[in-house]
């Protein structure tokens, strides 16, 4: 059974979370002093240098000479200095702005590169800005990314309802991304990340095990010798709660694929064209949150206002679950599409 | 628009809700048949189809007269209005004396603010906070005359901001009082996408009140439910001839707006405010939103869970709003609208409103009781007020229709079909503790009930909706309830939550424990969660 089946009745109450998306606009974020090495229009394949990052910027005052025309956002490099200063560092940066006669620049330090975690066309470069890529292929898109935009080969490591734990993690895994199931803790993602694991791909993350991965990512960070980018892909939310059907079955058959995590907009993408994409039952819905998350159902009917507890009064639904029918208020639903 | 149609449909497309309500002019005058709330993302025409289906269903006779067929929906006018995503402003100026009032107008006045002055930031660090590609818009701010502390660092300021506007020519950018006489570094401002809007300095005085205009009508496009909704409370005030204020919590913002009946003026007085930070949750919920909702809980939960329910909250305002999930929406909204009392002082005036009307999702699904006990738990208002709900989500559409006379003609007709009356709060301020503060008498048609009046304690009279009394209160001692004194008799209507006798502290003073308080909540609160019946 796929989406052909007309919809059931009273199905149109409950919102539609589109499976796949194209036409994925990539944002790079660019700091005052980052030096884009791409320009608008060109095609860039994976892992090609976007911009020179720099982890220190200062501000440095530099003269220019007569004429030169020079713009906010121009890159500047003093001039080779002559006679016993040839060998003298020049002063290089962006142009930020003149006053009274000279420019102020940021001077970038401790460079590194952005490479580019997918393929596509850069869209837009505005220095200091960002760089817009448009990727080729499709995405996923999920409720958070954390981390550096990464790449690598996908791997289901845990049923869709299941748990990945620290000591289920070893070397073998380096290079992949992998799928955890429900839930996620943070020893396992800085074990993972310190494995050589690519990314995570988890339904719900809880603010206690995020804010710990981020002030270890953080760490990492400031780091000298910085480990490969590494990133977690969040599905749904914070609270535990199994992956949805008709994402494990994309997800199965992106299994030993590459695929790349990003970061703006959060996103699974994915330029496979003969992955075909199976959309779920029209009559099947998920349970999006409370107590029930993630339990999914075939859609019976829609029952107007009910009243649930507490005297809560909202448009419900009769959804047959496995284990039996059940009345669930329709905004807790969604639907594939 | 409403004058020839039988019937029409008022939209009110918001950022987490998509909302429809039936109107229909029958036996002579405008009426609510009907109103449905569904998630944002589910199709208009689906709502308004479902909507007019149901009103077939209900009465097929009324649906008739009002010309509403499910199959022919696209003869049906509407008035429509949306919520927009609040766009982000950079709030620079050369002091940080100078930035406090710019950024506090920019923040009433339904932008995401991010503020920075030459005084804190360096030349880097300012370009970093214009650069960042979130800021949709520039404010460069100063005083007229510019104040001392401003005269040095303006200049480069102004001359850093037109080098951001020169990169990102999209940009809107607005100077704001002495920072206009530099609008010559901007260059041909006319050739540039972005607007360059020039306006009067911030803080006080007719000049302040037309940055405040600018940036609102910059904010808000003409068709935003809260612009409109501003204009709609305007003339319910005329409409009803009472104060009326709204508080609004909505998914991407709050509101609040005081509009006094214009009484034969030109025009009703009305002052808003619409500040971002007083949304239901924002959308990285720090810890000290975290505490305020942690003190408003009955939850027995700790912080990280709590983080995770707002997180989710945000995520999908429509989900998980039963059971415990009400608390938590109730709780956030409490401390929503605590953030918008905070940030909108300016509007507190001197006595409470006639009539408050409570609007937006946060309060969309919780019982009426609790909602007014919610309302009353942060207001803290001494006097005594009528409170009510918008529960069709009618003000923003009614709001948006362009005729004054129109406008007036169909809010006057609609007015006690759009808002659900949750009661009368009264309050007084100034009880001193100990077993008695006096003596309520309460007459009524129902006859008369008395009660004896403890300080600290919350009493519910039952006074259903339609009904009217006088509330009679004997004090001990000297108390306010809007003036000074020891007798009083109010005139007080029904409603959801009947006659709220509030004798809690005015300012409220919540144990300092979080289980202690969390039991004096629940004893406030338990009798007015209702049991399920599905």
């Amino acid at each position: 059974m796929t989406g052909t089946v007309p919809a059931p009745a009273g199905i149109e109450l409950v919102p539609v979370r589109s499976l796949v998306e194209t036409a994925v606009d990539l944002r790079v974020p660019l700091g005052p002093g980052d030096r884009a090495l791409v320009e608008v229009g060109a095609s860039v394949v994976v892992g090609s240098p976007l911009a020179e990052h720099f982890r220190e910027t200062s501000l440095a005052e530099v003269s220019l000479p007569d004429g030169h025309g020079a713009r906010p956002g121009d890159r500047w490099t003093a001039p080779q200095p002559s006679g016993r200063r040839a060998n003298a560092p020049r002063p290089a940066g962006e142009l930020l702005f003149e006053w009274r006669g000279a420019w102020r620049m940021a001077v970038g330090d401790q460079s590194e590169p952005l490479e580019s975690p997918v393929a596509g066309i850069v869209r837009e470069v505005t220095p200091g800005v960002r760089i817009v890529i448009r990727a080729a292929g499709r995405a996923l898109r999920a409720a958070a990314a954390i981390g550096a935009p990464s790449r690598g080969r996908l791997e289901l490591a845990a049923g869709p309802g299941g748990e990945l734990r620290a000591g289920g993690l070893d070397v073998g895994r380096a290079g992949t991304i992998l799928v955890v199931g429900s839930r996620v803790d943070a020893e396992t993602l800085t074990r993972a990340r310190a494995m050589g694991v690519r990314g995570i791909v988890v339904g719900g993350l809880p603010s206690k095990e995020r804010r710990d991965f981020l002030a270890s990512e953080a760490r990492q960070r400031a780091a000298l010798h910085r480990l490969p980018p590494f990133a977690v892909l969040v599905l749904d939310g914070a609270v535990r709660r199994p992956i949805a059907g008709a994402v494990v079955t994309l997800l199965e058959a992106l299994e030993g694929r590459e695929v790349a995590i990003v970061g703006g907009p959060a996103a699974l993408v994915f330029d496979e064209p003969d992955v075909v994409l199976a959309l779920p039952p029209s009559d099947l819905v998920r349970v999006r949150s409370g107590p029930s998350a993630g339990r999914e159902g075939r859609w019976l009917a829609s029952l107007g206002v009910r009243r649930f507890e507490r005297g809560v009064q909202l448009e419900a639904a009769q959804v047959l679950f496995p284990e039996g029918p059940g009345i669930v208020p329709v905004g807790d639903l969604e639907r594939f599409g | 628009m409403t004058r020839d149609p039988r019937a029409f449909f008022a939209l009110d497309l918001g950022a987490a809700t998509v909302s429809a309500a039936l109107v229909a002019r029958l036996a002579g005058r405008w009426r609510l048949l009907g109103a449905l709330a569904l998630p944002a993302g589910v199709d208009v025409g689906t709502v308004c189809r479902t909507l007019a289906e149901r009103t077939v269903r209900a009465d097929p006779g009324v649906a008739t007269a009002a010309h509403v067929d499910p199959d022919a929906l696209e003869a049906v006018p509407t008035v429509t209005v949306r919520s927009h995503a609040p766009r982000r402003l950079a709030v620079v100026a050369a002091s940080e004396r100078a930035l406090a009032p710019l950024a506090g107008a920019a923040a009433r006045t339904g932008w995401s603010v991010v503020a920075g002055s030459a005084e804190a930031l360096d030349p880097l660090g300012m370009s970093r906070l214009l650069l960042d590609p979130d800021v949709g818009a520039i404010l460069a701010g100063a005083g007229d005359p510019p104040g001392a502390d401003e005269r040095g660092p303006l200049p480069e300021l102004a001359a850093l901001v037109a080098a951001v506007a020169e990169r990102r020519p999209e940009l809107t950018i607005l100077l704001a009082g002495a920072v206009t006489d530099e609008l010559a570094r901007f260059g041909d401002v006319g050739a540039r996408p972005g607007e360059v809007l020039l306006g009067a300095a911030a803080g006080g005085g007719a000049g302040g009140h037309g940055l405040d205009e600018l940036l609102t009508e910059l904010a808000l496009p003409p068709d935003d439910t809260r612009r409109a909704a501003a204009i709609g409370v305007a003339t319910l005030a005329d409409v009803v001839g009472r104060r009326v204020e709204y508080v609004e919590i909505g998914y991407d913002a709050g509101m609040r707006t005081v509009a006094e009946p214009s009484l034969g003026r030109d025009g009703s007085s009305v002052a808003s405010a619409v500040v971002v930070s007083a949304a239901l949750v924002p959308p990285e919920p720090d810890d000290q939103l975290l505490d305020r909702v942690l003190g408003w809980t009955t939850l027995a939960i700790d912080r990280h869970r709590l983080r995770d329910r707002l997180r989710e909250l945000r995520s999908a305002p429509w989900a998980d709003a039963a059971g415990d999930g009400a608390v938590v929406r109730l709780a956030a909204a409490r401390a929503a609208l605590g953030r918008l009392l905070d940030a909108t002082r300016e509007l507190d005036g001197g006595s409470p409103p006639d009539l408050l009307v409570a609007g937006g999702g946060a309060w969309a699904v919780a019982p009426g009781p609790v909602i007014a006990l919610a309302l009353a738990d942060v207001l803290r208002r001494p006097g005594a007020s009528q409170y009510a709900f918008d529960h069709a989500r009618l003000l923003g559409p009614l709001g948006s229709i362009a005729d004054p006379d129109e406008r007036r003609t169909v809010l006057a007709d609609l007015a006690d079909d759009m808002l659900v009356p949750l009661g009368s709060v009264v309050t007084p301020a100034g009880l001193r503790v100990g077993r008695s503060a006096g003596r309520l008498v309460v007459h009524g048609g129902a006859g008369v009930i008395e009660l004896d009046l403890v300080p600290g304690g919350l009493e519910l009279v039952d006074l259903p909706p339609g009904q009217t009394a006088v509330a009679e209160f004997r004090f001990r001692d000297t108390v306010r309830l809007g003036g000074k004194g020891r007798h009083f008799a109010v005139d007080v209507a029904g409603g959801l939550g009947g006659l709220l006798v509030d004798l809690r502290d005015v300012p409220m003073r919540l144990p300092d424990r979080h289980e202690r308080r969390r039991e004096l909540l629940d004893s406030w609160q338990a009798s007015l969660w209702t049991g399920s019946e599905t």
